[in-house]
């Protein structure tokens, strides 16, 4: 149980033909998803784009998304697991319970239609957002659905994908990933990763007051995080690097004003499905890149003593030895 | 980058295959990060009573890219496993086991005295991240191998008879991926596994397609890649991995590549009998026999070791079938229009009737195959073990009592399937040389890796000389990249960045006009923003290329 079966966006493009989008409102949130990726654009293997596709929204109220879908599928407030480990009963011919259905706000019949449009699918895709991930039973609503879509690798293709947004978020993640091991909430206190969501994750650190200094870059927390997190910050050193004024930039200590990437600065952006774009900027900026400040503030501290002598830990002996233990 | 300092190594006793130098004891002398006949002046060191070998050059391994960090992402608690590797002064912190943290590669493979890695599987369409990847990876020198077998463009250009337009596209690939060489993985069967299918006869025609077989993909692809003249041959998974029985697709593709030069990748994994996991047996005699006979073929080992570890493969039809069997976590990344990759946490267990045949034929391989120049060391890392376990493996073969030992721990029903009990070769120092080092920097085609002739890249390991062989390819004394010591007594004091290795073979650049409206079609991804711009790659090092010129 568990892992993520998924596949890049041109996939979709050219052989989906089932696109399911789940606690989601791409329509306002991801508004070129359709026409680039999943609906209208024509494939290889769906030569007339959009009349080639089914598109199902699953959410729990009625957004502009819907005007896109073929079926709407108007859930209860958290009562996503439970659809979803009911369409895992019924795809395996498992009995399920009217009671047990009746909670979800949908009919039994329209649970045996979708369970029969996912298996019947050549290629289907679930697309999930916030209104899955971050609603009551959060990752388990995650997990939930990315086992659904591997469970339905017994009758077909399918695949699942998270729709990340705000920025590089996904270039953060997988960069952290390579470089720690682990995608967020690492805590390097003790000088080598540790990863604990709940107790390293930025909102948690924030609201225990565990950190006396932040340094924001690419995020506007204070726009989207609770109150306590954001009073905390107010309250200690917080630098922010970005190219305009922000409700964090306005409740920080430093701000640095720095040219926007990807307009006048060079870098990369990953996208959702965890592919680079190289970003080329089309004009001068007066401001430093986030880069160079970062460079700059680097060498600065390199310069100060260390806060501890260092300590002589990594012989190679070392080195092998940790290996051999996994072993 | 080249250290400029001046370097000799003195008193130790030299292997280095590639100049027929068998144990001899004489000076090694480096300057400018080269080595040269001899130098005034300079640092000595003493290595009496010690062993030099070239640094070591890991042919097929996967050590960056977006499945290795995938499986990162999906296995902290295989982290948590692992001792941590703690941030000192030059070194950066980071994790090791099945999948070690970027800086942390560097650090194990010259902990192990190796300079050179070749990374076996890039999908062109994330060679970006790759070299992102790689560029954070230090001390090691580092060659990529682009995944073309599944390449619906390619295939279709295949399918329709173009060969020479294939031909250019593969060469324009490599050069937009930035890459070293080809790949081919499960030819047609990644592609079927588009939709859920697999390819699993050579003859089968591939799903979603009218005509083309695995076969024809094998023979393209190693036809173009010969005309080329890639410095390292295709580099070819065969198709069915990992089956019961798949000892006949293996010796048909061999008979296939007649003609060609291929290196056949973790042969391991290829050499089963029986017909399903109840009767499953080794089937490395038969392969080892056919495989002497052809020299026109190179291969690794892609051996087991027991234990635990993250199988990562762009063979995504046969880790579905994995996860099937194993009920454990399942990735799946499939990249459009080029290939798939799956991602399944694997223990290997010594009662364990299928995993103890798998252990036993990497060995059988290793020690079947008469030519050591043409078998290598390698655990197809992380699949069948993690690269820092490679010490073991050389401990198993260079000591037949200590493999009998090993073999008496295995599941009884085992051993009438395998071999292995009835093998006594044990290598020498001279052959573990080869195996590791000077082997696959011919197979790969460097000259100037893998040997310590004058004018080499001044990559040495120094090694003490114990009993102990596990502890002594697991510990060098000394090791040296281009001229720099990195390891000293024992302990890592200095770290380098290591070069990219690439290839820049020719293509007719009207090449574009053909894939540029394609790509518009298929992709989505600008054709522009495709190919990786020279600038990320640290230090490229472009070699030849001796094939089609115009």
């Amino acid at each position: 149980m568990g892992g993520k079966v998924s596949c890049t966006l041109g996939e979709v493009k050219n052989r989906a033909d089932l696109i399911v989008y789940w606690g989601g409102n791409p329509a306002e949130c991801h508004p070129r998803h359709f026409t680039r990726y999943t609906l209208t654009q024509k494939g290889k293997f769906t030569p007339n784009g959009r009349k080639d596709r089914t598109m199902i929204l699953v959410d729990i109220r009625e957004t502009p998304s819907v005007k896109a879908a073929d079926i709407f599928l108007q859930v209860k407030p958290t009562k996503d697991f439970e659809v979803i480990t009911l369409l895992r009963a019924i795809i395996k011919g498992q009995s399920v319970d009217q009671a047990q259905v009746a909670e979800t706000g949908l009919t039994l019949e329209q649970l045996q239609d979708f369970a029969d449009r996912l298996k019947k699918a050549r290629f289907g895709v679930f697309f999930f957002g916030m209104g899955l991930s971050m609603t009551r039973g959060k990752y388990m609503n995650s997990a939930a659905l990315l086992t659904l879509a591997a469970e339905l690798n017994a009758f077909t293709k399918f695949v699942a994908m998270p729709m990340r947004g705000h920025g590089n978020v996904t270039g953060g993640d997988v960069i952290m990933r390579y470089t720690t091991g682990y995608p967020f909430g690492v805590s390097l206190t003790r000088g080598y990763p540790r990863f604990n969501p709940g107790e390293f994750s930025t909102i948690d650190l924030l609201i225990r007051g565990d950190c006396d200094a932040a340094l924001i870059l690419g995020a506007d927390p204070a726009a989207t995080m609770p109150q306590p997190a954001i009073d905390h910050l107010a309250s200690i050193p917080t630098i922010v690097l970005d190219p305009k004024v922000t409700h964090t930039s306005k409740i920080a200590r430093v701000h640095f004003t720095t040219a926007a990437t990807g307009i006048s600065a060079p870098g990369t952006a990953y996208r959702m499905d965890e592919i680079p774009l190289p970003l080329k900027p089309i004009l001068n900026s007066p401001y430093p890149t986030d880069e160079e400040v970062l460079k700059r503030i680097y060498r600065a501290v390199s310069k100060k003593p260390p806060l501890m002598p260092p300590v002589k830990i990594n012989s190679p002996d070392k080195l092998t030895k940790s290996g051999q233990k996994a072993g | 980058m080249a250290g400029n300092s001046k370097l000799r190594i003195t008193g130790a006793r030299v292997y280095d295959p590639a100049n027929g130098i068998n144990g001899e004891i004489k000076d090694i002398c480096i300057c400018d990060g080269k080595i040269v006949a001899d130098i005034e002046g300079g640092r000595t060191i003493n290595a009496t009573g010690m062993v030099v070998f070239p640094g070591g050059v890991d042919v097929h391994t996967h050590v960056a890219g977006a499945a290795l960090n995938f499986a990162r992402g999906m296995l902290p608690e295989d982290h948590r496993q692992n001792d941590p590797f703690v941030r000192t002064r030059n070194l950066r912190c980071g994790i090791s086991g099945a999948t070690p943290t970027s800086f942390v590669t560097g650090y194990l493979y010259a902990g192990l005295g190796y300079t050179t890695v070749n990374e076996a599987a890039v999908p062109i369409l994330t060679a970006r991240h790759t070299h992102e990847e790689l560029r954070d990876t230090p001390i090691v020198d580092k060659s990529t191998c682009v995944l073309m077998a599944n390449n619906e463009i390619l295939m279709e250009l295949l399918e329709a008879g173009e060969y020479e337009r294939g031909r250019d596209v593969v060469a324009w690939n490599i050069w937009a991926a930035k890459a070293y060489g080809v790949k081919a993985v499960n030819p047609g069967g990644v592609a079927g596994w588009k939709w859920g299918k697999d390819c699993k006869g050579l003859n089968e025609i591939v799903p979603g397609f009218n005509k083309i077989t695995p076969r024809q993909i094998i023979a393209g692809l190693a036809n173009i890649v010969d005309d080329l003249g890639l410095p390292h041959p295709v580099h070819l998974h065969c198709n069915n991995l990992g089956a019961p029985g798949n000892v006949s697709t293996t010796l048909e593709i061999m008979k296939i590549l007649e003609n060609n030069r291929a290196h056949l990748a973790h042969l391991q994994y290829h050499a089963y009998g029986g017909d399903d996991w109840f009767n499953m047996c080794s089937a490395s005699a038969k392969i080892a026999e056919e495989f002497n006979k052809r020299k026109n073929l190179t291969t690794d080992a892609g051996a087991v070791l027991f234990g635990n570890t993250v199988t990562i493969t762009a063979d995504g039809p046969w880790q579905h079938l994995l996860y099937k069997l194993t009920g454990k976590k399942w990735g799946n990344i499939d990249v459009e229009n080029e290939t798939g990759c799956g991602v399944v946490p694997y223990v290997y267990k010594e009662k364990n009737i299928v995993n103890a045949v798998q252990w036993a034929v990497g060995l059988e391989l290793l020690l079947l195959i008469d030519d050591p120049w043409r078998v290598f060391l390698t655990t197809d890392h992380p699949n069948g073990a993690a690269f820092w376990r490679y010490p073991e493996i050389i401990h198993l073969l260079m000591n037949a009592d200590f493999r009998r030992e090993q073999i008496a721990k295995l599941a009884p029903e085992a051993i009438g399937r395998i071999l292995l009990p009835e093998l006594n070769r044990e290598y020498t120092l001279f052959e573990i040389a080869i195996i590791t080092s000077a082997g696959p920097a011919r197979s790969l085609g460097l000259p100037h890796k893998g040997n310590l002739g004058v004018g080499s890249d001044g990559d040495v390991t120094v090694f003490s000389h114990t009993d102990d062989v596990a502890k002594m390819f697991a510990y060098p004394r000394y090791v040296i990249k281009g001229g720099e010591i990195i390891i000293e007594e024992g302990e890592m004091r200095n770290t380098v960045e290591g070069k990219g290795i690439l290839s820049k073979p020719f293509y007719d650049p009207k090449v574009e006009d053909f894939l540029r409206p394609q790509f518009q079609q298929f992709y989505t991804v600008s054709f522009d923003n495709y190919p990786v711009e020279i600038e990320r790659i640290e230090h490229p090092d472009i070699r030849p290329c001796k094939g089609v010129q115009s």
